[in-house]
């Protein structure tokens, strides 16, 4: 494996389920580098949580086929490995946090226990090694009396306390990659900050590289260094996070910047991208976006492919690079709201 | 815990005395005359009504019962009408029978009904699910004296493998002890195999699309440390509950099969008693079914709270 591979390129992923005729995850590329933090964006049900399951073989097949794809990971293709290879590699390399603190972690098991295992299974050290390891881990993620919390289960921690226990769980084997999806949605807005502070702290510490979803720019701009924007099952643009905050090209990636007031829209009024994303049954064969998109041409019936257009920015839009400045949303998004 | 079995147990008394009422009662509403049932041949009046007197039966029938509920919290459930011998020596002696007979039952339920399920949930739609479920089903429907009866032509008339029938208590011929019991434990244990076979596959359908069952293969588990301990040990919760209220039909379940097999159990006290018009025992052994069953029930209930360390502070 050459010295300046990025640590995760995946290339041309696409998922479906079952006899379904459209990609669920369509033709998704991505690369990563050591221990840097991207960020996958995109709104409810545009495929984020597939792409990051499909890296982790945790996609249930069937359903879930995976109609095309590589994924290299450290020299190693993720969506070929046999079961055995791909148990070695979870875990260990590459770990994940979930989306639901509250039913993450078994409840009939012991938080250490939980944590301790982990650490068991890969680095083959005794139980009481393993079990110094959780504890490090839960004073790491700042978990107040962890002595105690060893010997807790869930249920007796809060939302937060859970999902700092399933960090420390990912985190224990000081895996190459990280990835969170949607750590903090489900956790109060005063929690939702300590924890990303927290999972940068540990991300610099163990020098991870991160693929972190989510649906809040704000997070974006907090943690990323790249950002990918994602709707419908395909990325419509992505690279590094001021590149693509400052100079927006895709219209959905613009209607997302001005949706969200802090950003967009100085007003302070929030701006909403208008129409909805075309059912799964009836998605366009081109431009999935073309819908909602106030500069649709009949040319958008072929499928934009990614282009690059400034260093490591790209987008899939046939009207990209835009030659008028887009600091303001387009008069016919704001208007149309 | 100790709290909460205190509990348990002081809601279970009145349920308790309801039921005692209730067989007293039923018991004296059924046809024929337990004293001409135990005088035999002899028809003399005399004799009648001495033996009337002798048993209260002329007693109100409440003054009856008090008169019995009263023994029976003295540790006295009467003597048998017919044998003379008490009621309690009788269950005394026939109880632990059918114990090891349901015990040996559900010992086989288990190890053909929990693997079978965890293997057909884990298979689900699968040929391997279909086939368990297919035996599941036809387990359910076979009837037991029929399998009884088939068992013992087969393994016994014509292979000559075990014998037909008999009985050696298990403190004295061990060996020979299972060997009787291995047929009727296996008829019995068939059924409720099936039954469990199904509520395990169903529980661990439920735990297998779990999030934590996904959290433990995410930290590159094997399939094998996923399945038995992630993903049993919360479906455990259910089956320990089903094959505990389980148990506590089997010891009453277990009366066609002790026929079938002629087994001195608990299930031929019951018959013959019933037939010669024994109240004292049928009442005895009703009571003491229904204390079990009570008893089944609380220990499943506690069964719960110690799988399921979300109740166990309360
Ligand atoms: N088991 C399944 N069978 C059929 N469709 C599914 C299944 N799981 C997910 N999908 C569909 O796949 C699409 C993408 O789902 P995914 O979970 O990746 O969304 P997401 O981007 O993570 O959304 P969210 O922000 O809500 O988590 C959704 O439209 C969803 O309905
Ligand atoms: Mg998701």
């Amino acid at each position: 494996m050459p010295e300046d591979a990025p640590l995760l390129q995946i290339t041309d992923l696409s998922i479906r389920f079952g006899a379904a005729a459209t990609n669920l995850v369509d033709g998704v590329s991505l690369s990563l580098d050591r221990g840097e933090t991207l960020c996958i964006v995109g709104e409810s049900g545009c495929g984020k949580s597939l792409t990051a399951l499909a890296l982790m073989g945790l996609l249930p097949t069937p359903p879930a086929r995976l109609m095309s794809g590589t994924a290299m990971f450290e020299g190693r293709d993720l969506l070929s490995l046999s079961l055995q290879e791909l148990q070695n590699v979870r875990g260990d390399r590459m770990a994940m946090i979930f989306q639901e603190p509250m039913t993450s972690l078994n409840p009939a098991l012991k938080v250490g226990e939980q944590i301790a295992e982990a650490v068991r299974r890969h680095k083959g050290v005794s139980r009481d090694a393993a079990r110094n390891r959780a504890l490090d881990m839960l004073q790491k993620v700042r978990i107040p009396a962890p002595e105690k919390r060893l010997d807790e289960y869930p249920h007796q921690m809060s939302g937060g306390m859970r999902q700092r226990a399933m960090i420390a769980m990912a985190m224990a084997n000081d895996p190459a990659l990280l990835i969170a999806d949607e750590p903090t949605t489900a956790l109060d807005v005063t929690v939702q900050a300590q924890v990303l502070d927290l999972m940068r702290q540990l991300q610099d510490e163990s020098a991870s590289a991160m693929i972190m979803i989510t649906h809040d720019l704000g997070v974006v701009a907090e943690m990323a260094d790249k950002v990918a924007v994602m709707y419908a099952g395909r990325i419509v643009e992505a690279g590094p996070v001021a590149a693509v905050f400052e100079n927006p090209q895709h219209p959905y990636t613009i209607g997302l910047m001005s949706s969200m007031p802090s950003l967009g829209d100085r007003s302070g009024k929030l701006v909403t991208i208008p129409g909805i994303v075309p059912p799964a049954d009836a998605m366009p064969e081109g431009c999935r976006f073309v819908s909602r998109c106030p500069f649709a041409q009949p040319g958008c019936a072929l499928a934009p492919p990614m282009r690059e257009f400034d260093r490591g920015h790209a987008v899939a839009c046939w009207r990209a690079p835009l030659e008028t400045g887009v600091d303001a949303p387009s008069p016919e998004i704001a208007g149309a709201a | 815990m100790l709290g909460f079995l205190a509990r348990r147990i002081l809601i279970a008394i009145p349920t308790v005395i309801l039921i005692s009422v209730f067989v007293f009662t039923l018991q004296k509403l059924l046809p024929g005359d337990p004293v001409l049932a135990m005088a035999g041949e002899e028809r003399d009046p005399e004799v009648l009504a001495f033996l009337r007197e002798k048993y209260r039966l002329n007693d109100p029938l409440y003054m009856q019962y008090f008169h019995w509920i009263g023994g029976v919290l003295q540790g006295d459930l009467g003597i048998s009408l017919r044998t003379r011998q008490p009621v309690l020596t009788l269950i005394g002696e026939k109880l632990p029978v059918t114990i090891q007979l349901a015990v040996m039952a559900l010992i086989i339920a288990v190890f053909i009904g929990v693997p079978t399920g965890i293997l057909s949930a884990y298979r689900k739609g699968t040929w391997i699910d279909w086939l368990a479920n297919i035996v599941a089903l036809s387990g359910l429907s076979i009837p037991n004296f029929w399998l009884g009866i088939m068992l013992i032509l087969l393994v016994s008339v014509n292979l000559g493998w075990l014998p037909a029938s008999g009985y050696a208590p298990l403190s004295e011929d061990p060996l020979r002890s299972i060997q009787t019991m291995i047929m009727p434990a296996f008829v019995l244990g068939t059924g409720l195999a099936a039954t469990l076979m199904r509520h395990t596959r169903s529980a661990m359908l439920g735990v297998l699309k779990s999030d934590y069952v996904r959290t433990a293969r995410a930290k590159g588990l094997n399939e094998r440390v996923v399945i038995l301990k992630h993903a049993l040990r919360n479906a455990l919760v259910p089956i320990v509950t089903v094959a505990t209220l389980l148990f506590g039909e089997l010891l009453a379940g277990a009366v066609l099969t002790e026929q079938i097999f002629t087994i001195p159990g608990f299930g031929k006290l019951v018959v013959d008693a019933v037939f010669n018009r024994d109240y004292a025992v049928v009442q005895g052994i009703v009571l003491c079914t229904a204390v079990a069953f009570i008893a089944m029930n609380i220990l499943a209930d506690a069964a719960y709270r110690i799988l399921n360390p979300r109740m166990r502070d309360t």
